[in-house]
């Protein structure tokens, strides 16, 4: 697996987030992108997308992020989009059994469409800040992401904005750009400065924030 | 053209005491009354049980203070009358207004709303709306402000559009007194004149927004339906009520979880900040989709019909919802939201055929040879299909803004689907001339597909967004008189939905039959293509179909070529 790459153009990697409806791919995304967070957003109808140029450990990449709807009868659509990208980020609700039940199905369809070994697969449990409502303990959502031979698997909180960052990350770190230490690193002395330029370089406060908060 | 027309109704002078739609405005002096309007009206005019009326921008308020905007279309003193053609000049009015405006005269009353916010005394903080800017919401409730649109870009427009509103009213009365039709008491007309070519003329350059439920309902025969179907609403509530909680349907839950994800940033879906209830409309709205999902369970709750519903719950009572939304997801959209969602991929099958036909420039970007070329995008819809899907389910809410949305809609309910055919096509246009632009900037890079694919999504994502004004779509697609997308008409749409059916159908059982290989060699293959001996195999089977539809595909051609002739002579 390999972003693709043309003359000097950044490396670019299409991620996508699956998962049932309302368990929070879209405030996932808000948050990682504009580090804010609504109660409510809009729900997502087909697909949003959107780009971001992502700066970690001097090494700049861009990121496709496809935004998906959640109700059940919209998996038809999906599949085909699913099949070029490099990441795929199931996201369910801890306070929500029934939205963690259902991720089989999603890495499923990412399983058919893209074989285990071409995709990072991403298992992510929001809404970790309702520890009162949670229905899914961490340790199963391990244990799950473990069956389900996930690359990653985190807890988040993007209401609080716990662990976001964290989550791209560690995804940046899967990718081949931060993999290989002989990698041509990419000029990035102008973007790097960029206001649209997510910079998640490592910080000590956030580094060891991983599994359960409380 | 009355030069006053601004100044002396912005202020109140000339307010009527039965004015509607009070929070119509922007910055003139009803905006804070939209708070009062909004208090009152909710508590005394709908019942908790089943609202008849519901919160519908013409029985928000009578409150005199706020009729400052509505008088501005009331106003008679116009003698703009005379102007009998349909085909005046926008601009030449627009020249003629633009030293004078509304928003100068205003400016006091706008600061004296904000710094009230501002000054937030202890008795505002503690109402509902006051601690909200109400400046910043639209006469339907909606935020004007986004992340595509500035408030100084939005009241820039509408300080203009709000004019061509007026002049707009004007001559739908003048219409209605022709015909003979009365407008009754509150303002709205009960009955619209028989369809003609006038009507539709009338109805492409925007229904009053205060008539525009009665009028949906009328070109979309809503009574008639309602007519067959008397108490039927009563009964599905009722059947709902009954349930226990437990055994309620499946949509339960799907329903409940876009409630409050329908239009979060409009005011009637929000909860007031003191009173801790559940916001009416979305009582109303709960109603509605739950009714629906028990009277059509071969589509039951598709995400997109929040927004169908929550948007007509603007406009109609919650009945006429209900049947507007049965209207919609039958006539003018089969299948669309439908649990396999077939209807919603015949009809991007249709928008690619189209695409090909009318775009083909912007084809060759979202297709490659290979599948240009037999008939498998129809099967395996191009990846800008699923941007579009969404366009289609809800009918362009939350695509396009508001106001523009409400121009389609008009439309959609006089003209049905072509419509939306006929806009995605026109935005579609736009994001490629957006991208060629962009393209011809930026001249010394050569872009990858990849590259170029990402232009193109991030265009048909923002591109809609920026639609603020409806005269851009409407002006140059719908008016247009030499126009190419002219010749699609309802027919056309509707024959060519016969046809991608059929071939979708075709390729489906091939695909069944042989097994789709492109899915099973997965691993070892990344084409998309399903390889073009596949295609012709699934179509061998039945060549005279695919001839048929071959004549479709191109009969769009054949029609251009009549009317050519018909020109020349």
């Amino acid at each position: 697996m390999s972003g693709s790459r043309t003359g000097k153009s950044l490396t670019k990697y299409k991620i996508v987030f699956l998962g049932e409806q309302g368990v929070g791919k879209t405030s996932l995304i808000t948050r990682f992108m504009y580090d804010t967070f609504d109660d409510h957003y809009q729900a997502t109808i087909g697909i949003d997308f959107l780009s971001k140029t992502m700066y970690l450990d001097d090494k700049t990449i861009r990121l496709q992020l496809w935004d998906t709807a959640g109700q059940e009868r919209f998996r038809s659509l999906i599949p085909s989009y699913i099949r070029d990208s490099h990441v795929a980020i199931v996201v369910y609700d801890v306070t929500s059994k029934k939205s963690f039940e259902y991720i089989d199905k999603w890495v499923e369809d990412v399983k058919s469409e893209r074989g285990e070994e071409n995709v990072v697969l991403c298992i992510v449990g929001n809404k970790n800040d309702l520890s009162d409502e949670r229905q899914v303990s961490t340790e199963e959502g391990e244990r799950k992401a473990q069956v389900l031979n996930a690359k990653i698997f985190i807890e988040t909180s993007t209401k609080v904005g716990f662990n976001v960052k964290n989550l791209f990350r560690k995804i940046a770190k899967t990718l081949p750009e931060f993999q290989k230490s002989d990698n041509v690193p990419i000029d990035d002395s102008t973007s790097k400065r960029k206001p649209d330029v997510i910079d998640i370089t490592t910080n000590k406060e956030e580094q060891d924030q991983t599994g359960c908060q409380c | 053209m009355d030069n006053s027309v601004g100044t002396v109704r912005a202020n109140g002078k000339h307010s009527k005491t039965d004015g509607r739609m009070v929070y119509l405005s922007t910055k003139s002096p009803s905006v804070p009354n939209l708070n009062e309007a909004y208090h009152g009206r909710f508590g005394r005019r709908i019942s908790p049980e089943r609202p008849q009326s519901q919160l519908s921008p013409l029985s928000i308020a009578e409150d005199p203070t706020n009729a400052s905007l509505i008088d501005l279309y009331g106003d008679d003193d116009d003698d703009d009358d005379e102007n009998e053609n349909e085909n005046e000049s926008q601009s030449a009015e627009v020249v003629q207004n633009s030293h004078k405006s509304p928003e100068i005269e205003s400016t006091p009353a706008f600061s004296r709303s904000v710094s009230t916010g501002i000054q937030g005394s202890s008795e505002y903080l503690s109402r509902d709306h006051a601690t909200k800017d109400l400046s910043q919401y639209d006469r339907y409730g909606f935020k004007k402000q986004n992340a595509h649109i500035t408030q100084e870009q939005y009241h820039e427009w509408w300080e203009e559009y709000s004019r061509y509103c007026i002049r707009r009213k004007r001559k739908w009365q003048d219409l209605l007194a022709k015909s003979g039709l009365a407008i009754s008491n509150n303002d709205v007309p009960d009955r619209f004149p028989p369809r003609s070519e006038k009507l539709k003329r009338y109805v492409r350059k925007g229904i009053p927004a205060e008539w525009r439920g009665q009028a949906w309902w009328q070109f979309a025969r809503g009574q008639e339906k309602l007519n067959k179907n008397k108490g039927v609403y009563d009964k599905l509530l009722a059947g709902i009520n009954a349930r226990s909680d437990k055994v309620s349907g499946r949509d339960l839950e799907v329903i409940e979880r876009d409630l409050h994800r329908t239009f979060p940033e409009n005011i009637h879906f929000q909860k007031q900040p003191n009173n801790n209830e559940e916001p009416l409309m979305i009582q109303s709205l709960r109603r509605v989709l739950l009714a629906f999902s028990d009277y059509n369970p071969k589509i039951g709750y598709c995400q997109s019909m929040n927004f169908l519903a929550g948007l007509l719950l603007l406009f109609l009572d919650e009945e006429r919802t209900f049947w507007m939304l049965v209207i919609i997801t039958s006539r003018y959209l089969p299948g669309v939201h439908n649990i396999n969602l077939e209807g919603v991929n015949i009809d991007q099958g249709v928008l690619m055929l189209c695409v090909k036909e009318y775009l083909p420039d912007f084809w060759q970007r979202i297709v490659t040879k290979d599948q240009s070329r037999n008939n498998e995008f129809l099967y395996r819809l191009p990846p800008v299909t699923l941007c579009t899907a969404g366009w289609f389910m809800s009918c362009f809410v939350g695509v396009v803004p508001i106001e523009t949305t409400l121009r389609i809609w008009d439309c959609l309910f006089y003209e049905e689907s072509h419509v939306l055919f006929k806009t995605s096509l026109f935005i579609l246009k736009i994001c490629d001339q957006e991208v060629t632009a962009a393209r011809r900037m930026a001249r010394n890079k050569n872009l990858s597909k990849d590259d170029s694919d990402i232009e193109m999504f991030q265009a048909i994502q923002t591109v809609p967004k920026k639609l603020v004004d409806p005269q851009i779509i409407f002006e140059r697609v719908i008016f247009k008189r030499r126009n190419s997308l002219n010749d699609l008409s309802q027919d056309e749409i509707d024959r060519c939905r016969r046809y991608v059916s059929a071939q979708r159908l075709k390729f489906k059982n091939y695909a069944d039959i042989m097994g789709d290989r492109s899915t099973a060699n997965e691993n070892t293959k990344r084409d998309i293509s399903m390889g073009s001996d596949f295609v012709e195999n699934a179509l061998s089977s039945e060549v005279y179909g695919f001839r048929r539809s071959l004549t479709a595909a191109h009969w769009n051609n054949s029609i251009k070529e009549r009317v050519r002739q018909i020109r020349r002579k």
